[in-house]
Parts: structure tokens; sequence; C-alpha cells
């Protein structure tokens, strides 16, 4: 960060880069207090007392009084008027939290390493522990929350907020997830599949935004897809569209934990991509898969290629189906680059329909590993009607 | 992490008495380097005597540690130190009054070649040592009365990171902390991981152990009570601890 703004240079270049210099603290920490801006920024206090009074004037941060070992100070957040969004993505490992204001805006973010097979009530009671710390962390309550958007890795139905497809997630199944997060927080929660998420985030503010029909593929744990026709997430019944980790690939395979035959994440789901590669590396995990394919060790980078090749068969069929301008691929594999993208766009290529008039763009997603906490994010300010709070926010700031 | 390389650190058959009380008997550990390895149990199974023979501070009664396949003896905190075990216990000997890169080089303190204290070079260090944690610390010059749990372990963690370290044994870092901290502090121990640092990671919380260990080793009583993948249910491990499930041999 410091590497990019100027060292030396004129009075007001020096001004620019001191207020890009504090903005980026803020930012980073959520909230500071102006104390802690001067330590952050290594910027003298009477400076950051300045500067902290022009982003004021201009609307870009707020202060608000906050106590901090037992003294008053000022915190400082950024400005965000009409309130804030919460997205909550629940994966099988790990989860994810981010306070967004109106403008997509990240303002708090945080993760969660999480147990495998880990138990629904345990994991919705820390994602609700964990918004109200966040949001303690810039400095607000929870009244001030408009809505959470929550992701889970299994099909959603949106008008019950039930898991669609039963054994998908274990122990998920008849929950009514919004609702359990709705009681804890008293607030709106909003709850879609995470490849849906994925999708809408990169449709809206990601790599398909200037795209009407886009295909968003998730490569994880699982295999999803979120399908984007004429700028509108299609969830299809019970939230099951875009399912293609349950596409039959291997019709002699193994049953899936859906019930079907040889689906798409027998063959490349995590368990099958670790399995070959025990007797080589030992005990793996996805992310150390990823991190090795990336530092160019042959063997993983064999299984995440054949991986790529598998899932852009079913990919370049689904596309044939509902011809898409642009395919975004997104997830864990995804970060391996080429390795994982070019297979695909292979596979894509060989379809003669497909590249027609111009060759099928694949392409990775644009929001990298956060896709589907930006679609969480998303997902809550476009089910909430910002503009009815709009009155309700400034009259609060005024008062 | 493959099977068949020499492990990082090896112990064989500890044992370690008390008077008549024995905390360990013939007990076996092994660490690998990028790997997590966590050891559970009730309160007074051993986990801490263990965690303190592997960090030098108790000498076991019997039994071998070996380090990368070589007996050694670890007769104090500083020979483990200099043959790269570093360790974080509960109560973290940080100190309040002192500020973040004070505490990080505590007793190991940078000095120029006339013996003055080099406080920006270990500025420097702190920062780079922090953001490479990704530790949300605002600044290293903060007194550390003024820091959450969460940032206090995260200090302590970068402590044990000074002296390039092999092996990092954390006792209890999520114990007493808020949600979001326990997720600080288990994204710092998957970062120590991908460091390719070996892990000895004591706690009571199955939730987090399972959430980053790739091993987890159940001591019942002072002796091993079994010894489990990351994906084990909590089911088993609970059994192993209580002891309604005996080690299969």
């Amino acid at each position: 960060m410091r590497g990019r703004l100027p060292v030396s240079g004129s009075q007001s270049s020096l001004r620019e880069a001191n207020r890009a210099r504090v903005v980026d603290a803020v930012k980073r920490h959520g909230g500071l207090t102006q104390v802690e801006l001067t330590g952050a920024t290594g910027l003298s206090p009477a400076t950051v007392s300045t500067i902290v009074k022009e982003l004021l004037g201009a609307g870009m941060v707020e202060v608000r009084p906050a106590v901090r070992s037992g003294r008053r100070a000022q915190l400082v957040t950024l400005a965000h008027r009409v309130g804030l969004v919460a997205g909550v993505v629940v994966g099988y490992r790990h989860m994810r939290v981010a306070i967004a204001d109106v403008t997509h805006d990240v303002v708090a973010e945080q993760t969660l390493p999480l147990p495998a097979d880990h138990r629904c009530d345990t994991s919705l009671d820390r994602a609700a522990l964990l918004v109200v710390d966040l949001l303690d962390r810039v400095g607000v309550g929870l009244d001030e929350l408009l809505a959470i958007g929550l992701g889970i890795p299994a099909p959603v139905d949106a008008s019950s907020g039930l898991v669609a497809v039963r054994g998908v997630l274990r122990g998920w199944d008849g929950v009514p997830v919004a609702q359990v997060l709705e009681k804890r927080l008293a607030r709106p929660v909003f709850v879609d599949n995470d490849a849906n998420l994925g999708a809408l985030a990169e449709s809206t503010v990601g790599a398909a935004r200037e795209h009407h029909h886009s295909l968003y593929v998730r490569a994880s744990h699982g295999v999803g897809a979120g399908v984007v026709i004429g700028g509108r997430l299609h969830r299809g019944v019970g939230g099951t569209a875009g399912e293609i980790g349950h596409v039959q690939v291997d019709p002699g395979g193994r049953i899936c934990v859906c019930g079907s035959r040889g689906c798409l994440d027998t063959v490349v789901g995590i368990p099958a991509l670790l399995e070959p590669l025990r007797t080589s590396h030992g005990n793996l995990t996805l992310r150390d898969v990823v991190a090795l394919a990336n530092e160019g060790d042959p063997g993983c980078r064999e299984i995440v290629a054949d991986a790529g090749a598998t899932v852009g068969g079913v990919v370049a069929n689904l596309a044939t189906v509902m011809g898409p301008e642009r395919v975004v691929v997104g997830g864990e594999l995804a970060e391996t680059g080429e390795v994982f993208l070019g297979p695909v766009r292979e596979a894509v290529r060989r379809r003669t329909l497909l590249n027609q008039l111009t060759p099928l763009d694949v392409v990775p997603a644009e929001l990298g590993m956060r896709a589907e906490l930006m679609g969480a994010v998303v997902l809550a300010l476009q089910s909430t009607d910002v503009f009815e709070n709009a009155d309700d926010g400034t009259q609060k700031g005024s008062l | 992490m493959t099977p068949g390389r020499t492990p990082l650190l090896a112990l064989r058959q500890i044992s370690k008495y008390f008077g008549a009380v024995e905390a360990l008997v013939g007990v076996d550990l092994e660490v690998h380097a990028h790997e997590v390895v966590a050891l559970v149990g009730d309160n007074g199974a051993g986990k801490s005597t263990l965690a303190k023979i592997v960090a030098g501070v108790l000498q076991p009664d019997s039994g071998l540690l070996e380090i990368e396949g070589a007996p050694v003896t670890l007769s104090s905190a500083s020979a483990a130190n200099r043959m790269g075990i570093a360790s974080v216990f509960q109560d973290l000997a940080l100190c309040e009054n002192l500020d973040v890169t004070a505490n990080v080089f505590l007793g190991q303190e940078v000095r120029n070649r006339a013996g003055i204290l080099h406080d920006g070079e270990m500025e420097t260090a702190t920062r780079s040592l922090l953001r490479h944690l990704t530790v949300r610390i605002p600044s290293v010059r903060t007194p550390l009365r003024n820091l959450s749990g969460g940032q206090r372990q995260a200090v302590a963690i970068a402590r044990t990171l000074i002296g390039n370290p092999r092996l990092v044994v954390l006792d209890e870092p999520t114990a007493a902390l808020s949600v979001a901290q326990t997720a600080e502090v288990l994204t710092h121990i998957e970062r120590l991981r991908e460091m390719g640092l070996g892990v000895i990671l004591i706690s009571h919380n199955l939730n987090d152990v399972r959430a980053v260990s790739d091993r987890i080793e159940v001591l019942r009583h002072g002796r091993n009570n079994g010894s489990f993948r990351a994906d084990a249910t909590q089911e088993e491990i609970l059994a192993a601890i209580t002891g309604a499930r005996s080690p299969s041999l």
C-alpha cells in the first residue's frame, strides 16, 4: 500500500498522499480513534486532526464519540449515510462475514475457519455473534443494519428458506436457516445458494457486469453454477437451477450425497480430488493443493487440470443450453489461474456452436475469492428498500 | 505432511511424574512441518505438561525427544528456542506497560554496534511481521493494555516468530476470546501452517481444534488415547476424551 503513494513532491501532492493514507487506515481497521490514526499512519497528531476535519467536511468520514481505555475519544469511521448491510457466507470449512455500505464498499470483514461437517446451530450462532462483533468494530449498533444476506453451499428455496435438497449439506436439512438468524439478530435475513450469490456479484459489480447473459461457475469443495439470464439471476424450482455438481458425468460412478449416481461432485469434489494425492503428498487441504499447484507441483497441477477438463465439459453443455455471453469462473480452484481455467476454456472452445459469432469468453472471477461474500451483500441490498430507509438514515444522521 | 518423512519433532515414550502423580506415561507424539497437531483432553490429562516438555520448561523423567530424527535434550526454554521451538502459554507473558514492538522483541532486542536499541529496525520488523500474519493492530506503538484479548494473542504469536522457529506451541490460544477474536487467532494459526511451520495446538474447544488441525491427538490420564484425522466426527473425539472409547489397539 505504502509503496503506491508518492514519497515526495509538491505540498498538495503530499497532502493528497497523507489523506489517502488516513482513508486507507480507516478502511483497513473499520474504525480508529484519532490517536490510533496517528500511530497507524505515522503522521503527526496535528496533521491527522486537520485531515480528519477535511474528510469530515467532504462527507467521506464520520466521527462519533467512543471510549478507549477509559478515556473519551473520537472514533473515525467511513461515512455510511443510509445504513449498512451484512453479508455472511458459510462454506464447508470457512465462514466469511462482511459489513458493507449501500455502495458495496466493505467496511469490515472477517474469516472464521470451520470444522468439517460443522453443526448448523453452532455455525449460525457464531455468524450472529460475528456480525455483532464486526458492527461493534465500525462503531454502529444493530439498528443501523438494514439486512443480512446469507449464502450456504446448498440449493435453498427462497420462499421457505429451507435447504431444498436433503442430504447435500449434512445437519442442515429442515432448518429454516433465514428464520434462525433473523430471530437472533432481529433484522431481515435473505438466504441463497453460494454459487448463485457469486453469479449475482459478478453480474452486478464483477466481470460480467456489462453482459446480459452470463454463467458463473464456482469450483470449490463442490462445483456449483449460477445462471444469469437477461440480467436476472435464474433460480429455478427450489433454487436448484445451476447445480452442475449434480449433473451426471459417470454413469457407472459412485453414489453422491444427493442419492444419484456419478454426479460431477463425486469426480471433482474435494474428497475425490484429494484422494489420489494421499499416497504421494499425504494429508492435504484444498488450499494446500491450490498453493502447491501455483508453486508448480506437477501432481497437484495434474489433478487441478483434470478437474478443469471435467468441469469444462459440463460447463460447455450448460452453455449450449443457455447461450451465455461470458463464463466467469470462481472458487478456490480458479485461484490456480490458467491451470484450471485453461482446460475449462479448451473444453468450451471445442463446442462449435458456442463459438459461432465470437469465441465464448472464459474469465476468472473479478472479485476472486470474495465473489460469494459480495453476492451476499448485493442480495441484502437488492432485497431491502434502501430509499425507504434513506429518510430514516438522514434523520438519524442529523440528530 | 508426506508419509514416511522424518518428523520435525518426535516424542517417544515420554513419562513425567510429580511425586506420586503420573502426569505422562509413555506418551508418543509426532509433528511434521506444515502440520497443525491438536492436543486435546480433559483437565489434568497432561496436555500442558507435554507442552512444557516440548518448550523445554520441564524435563521428562524418561523417554526420547527427537528433532528431525536426531535425539536432543531440551534443558531450558532458551535451549528449546535455539532448536527452533517457540511457545505461547496461557498467560502470554506480555508486559502491559510496554508497546507492541517492545513486547515482540522482549528479551531479544536488536542492538546496534554501540549496544543501543535499534528502535527503527524493530518497529519495521514488527510491522511486517504483523502484516504477514494479517494482524489488525493499528499501531506498533500502542501500549499492550489498550489491546483486546485477540490482539494480545496475536502479539504473543508474532513474538514467537522472531527467531524463525520451525515449531510453535500454542497453549489454549482461544480461551476467553470473543468469536471475532477467535476467528482472528484461528486465521493466524492457518497462516503459520501455510508458512510451513509445525504447530502444536492445545485447546478445550473441539470446534476450534477441528477447524484448523490436520491431526488430533487425544490424551487421557497422561496416556495416548487415540489419534484422529481432522474430519473425524466430534462424537468420536469426545468418546476418546471421556474414555467411552479406548484406542483401537
